[in-house]
């Protein structure tokens, strides 16, 4: 049951660096996901894990052995792929079965048929065969134990491709988005079942996805990636209340977290034309850190939408884009009035707008002038040049 | 539409009849020859339907020529041996070719497509020199080993198209459960390009069974000969018995006809359906 640590791990191709030094330490038992948009080095990380990919520079520890040289087998880890990989010629029954049938593998096994029986009689085993049954019926795939992996739907052989990796109770179980080929409804299905399994084996899992639902719902920890940068190492919730940049506030949430360019003056922050009310404090300290430009993150959830003709002090003036009514609540995108992204149709027009979550159905339609407003401790701060997150 | 569909079938099947013809007469006409007697054939008399009473006399030649069934089991061992060496050599080659990179290997492929510009006349005389000095001549196995380094190349090159198609995937996930290169190779890749196994079992068969040249020159030991030698040595300086030559021809694609309907059987596509996601 190891601790994984990486210690100044990075990953090249040629001149092509994918990982950049790497450090970090993914406590016993935890789950961990790996999370980032596609081609972030993400599925890399998870490879040098397993032994499937070299490390170029660095050292990966499992407690205190450095397995950068040992093979896969000899980490006793287990690998979901994101393709299933099932053996086809195999039946699900053999495919769940053949890490304890390699576990019993003898040179003379590779001698042609004697191999081939010897592979059989070890299935046939009484613990194996238990094994097997205990793991296919954990996994509700008790009935389709004597089909080939062609016979079965999707589902069904992402669960196989589970099993496979459940039967020999290794210390570390590493999955390449394995649901991504999934449906909707089986996603999440599968989402409750993996976190479920977690729970059971109590094992360390490392989980590689783009798809933020199932890092928020099943991680314990997460990393974000991008471009092989570590953007940022924490729980669900430090990640998505305590964002460590730009990237990541934009990248984690749905909608993305919104961020506003302001400019501290002698009145306030000046958000397009808009001086924030009750902002000359927060413009202050801007201005104390030496540039008067900042960033301000702002959830959807914490921004309020009022009719056009609301009046109230905290409010600056917008126009409704996009309205999305999803039944127990709205997502309203906006544009601030005078800047680019109001009347702009097609594509573009869902590019530079903000958006606010609100409860409920909301008597508000495109083009509808209207006002928004939120309260300046719920502002996220970042830096205007680097981006990074800042204590004002 | 339908009509058009009709007429689209009846056309393939005119095809299918046709080629089914071009490709059998010949042998139609090995057994017809066969069960003719002699003389007929030399009087200019054979007919298009022979006398089926005569049918025995597919297999005369077993009654005249008593080697002749030694020849054909001598056939079999060069043939099975060029399959069985030719496979085997060929599979860890193309396995290397298909999975690994390693300096040379574009040399190696091409040198594996460069055997086959050559024509065997050539290579005649300095493999009868080698063999000479090796204390190869008049072995069959020697004959085994300058058939499978024709054959060998042809299946490296089927081989490896289908090695290419199999999911990289599949492979890492047997390396995770346990599986080492030789193992991956025999418990995985193996079983999914049986098709192609079986493709290249009958092309590197019929180099083997069907090769004249190095098996005249080599086997000097009458006893040695292949049936291809064999069958050739009925034509006498002044008498040719056309009847028993046939029957010899169609002794001689018997045990050809066997092992392409065993390996037939094998050959379909679609092994590695459900591997991964599609």
């Amino acid at each position: 049951m190891p601790t994984i640590t990486f210690n100044g791990v990075s990953k090249s191709f040629g001149a092509n660096t994918v990982i950049k030094e790497f450090n970090a330490e993914v406590p016993d038992k935890d789950f961990l996901v790996l999370l980032g948009p596609s081609g972030c080095g993400k599925s890399t990380m998870l490879r040098m894990i397993a032994g499937l990919t070299e490390i170029t520079a660095g050292e990966l520890r499992f407690d205190d052995t450095v397995v950068n040289d040992l093979s896969p087998k000899r980490r006793n880890i287990a690998f979901v792929f994101q393709s299933y990989a099932l053996y086809p010629h195999m039946k699900v029954r053999s495919n769940i079965a053949f890490p304890l049938v390699m576990d019993n593998f003898r040179w003379w096994h590779h001698i042609p048929i004697v191999g081939g029986l010897a592979r059989r009689a070890i299935l046939k085993r009484a613990d194996v065969a238990e094994k097997v049954d205990a793991v296919a019926a954990m996994l509700e795939l008790t009935d389709y134990l004597d089909r080939r992996p062609k016979a079965l739907s999707g589902g069904q052989r992402q669960r196989v491709a589970l099993a496979r990796s459940l039967i020999r109770d290794p210390a570390v179980y590493l999955l390449d988005e394995p649901l991504s080929n999934l449906d909707a409804k089986l996603r999440s299905q599968m989402r409750a079942a993996i976190s479920a399994l977690h729970a059971r084996v109590r094992k360390t899992f490392v989980y590689v996805t783009h798809d933020q639902v199932e890092a928020m719902t099943m991680g314990t920890r997460i990393i974000v990636l991008n471009d092989g940068v570590v953007q940022q190492y924490g729980t669900p919730k430090e990640i998505y209340d305590r964002p460590a940049n730009t990237f990541v506030a934009t990248f984690i949430g749905s909608p993305p977290m919104n961020v506003f360019l302001a400019e501290a003056g002698a009145d306030g922050l000046r958000v397009g034309d808009h001086v924030l009310p009750g902002s000359r404090d927060a413009a202050e300290r801007v201005i104390s850190r030496g540039s008067a430009m900042i960033r301000l993150g702002v959830r959807a959830e914490k921004i309020a939408i009022h009719p056009g003709d609301a009046t109230g002090e905290n409010l600056i003036e917008a126009r409704v884009a996009v309205v999305e009514h999803l039944g127990a609540e709205t997502i309203v995108g906006f544009a601030l009035e005078g800047t680019e992204g109001v009347n702009v149709v097609g594509a573009a027009s869902t590019s530079g707008l903000f958006y606010a979550r609100l409860t409920g159905e909301v008597p508000l339609s495109v083009n509808d002038p209207c006002r928004v407003g939120f309260a300046l401790d719920a502002v996220t701060w970042f830096d205007h040049a680097s981006g990074r997150r800042v204590e004002l | 539409m339908i009509g058009r569909r009709n007429l689209g079938v009846g056309v393939r099947t005119l095809l299918a009849a046709l080629l089914v013809i071009l490709a059998g007469f010949p042998l139609y006409w090995i057994l017809n020859t066969a069960i003719t007697p002699s003389n007929t054939l030399y009087g200019g008399g054979q007919k298009i339907f022979p006398d089926l009473s005569r049918s025995a006399h597919l297999f005369s030649v077993l009654v005249t020529d008593n080697s002749f069934l030694r020849w054909i089991g001598n056939s079999v061992v060069v043939a099975l041996g060029t399959t069985v060496a030719g496979l085997l050599l060929a599979t860890l080659a193309a396995y290397a070719l298909s999975r690994y990179r390693f300096v040379g290997k574009g040399i190696m492929g091409f040198g594996f497509f460069a055997t086959q510009m050559l024509p065997e006349a050539l290579l005649v005389v300095p493999l009868y020199s080698l063999f000479a000095s090796l204390g190869m001549l008049n072995q069959l196995y020697g004959l085994v080993l300058a058939n499978t380094a024709f054959a060998m190349p042809v299946a490296t090159f089927i081989l490896k198209a289908a090695m290419d198609s199999i999911p990289y995937e599949m492979e890492e996930s047997a390396r995770v459960d346990g599986c080492g290169a030789l193992s991956i190779l025999q418990i995985m890749v193996v079983p999914l390009i049986a098709p192609s196994m079986a493709a290249a079992a009958v092309i590197a068969f019929f180099d083997g069974w069907n090769e004249y040249l190095f098996a005249t020159t080599f086997i000097t030991d009458e006893h040695k000969w292949t049936a291809s030698t064999g069958l050739a040595s009925f034509i006498g300086e002044f008498l040719i018995p056309l009847d028993s030559v046939f029957s010899g021809a169609f002794l001689f694609t018997l045990p050809a006809v066997v092992f392409f309907l065993i390996m037939q059987r094998r050959i379909v596509s679609g092994l590695t359906a459900g591997s991964v996601k599609g």
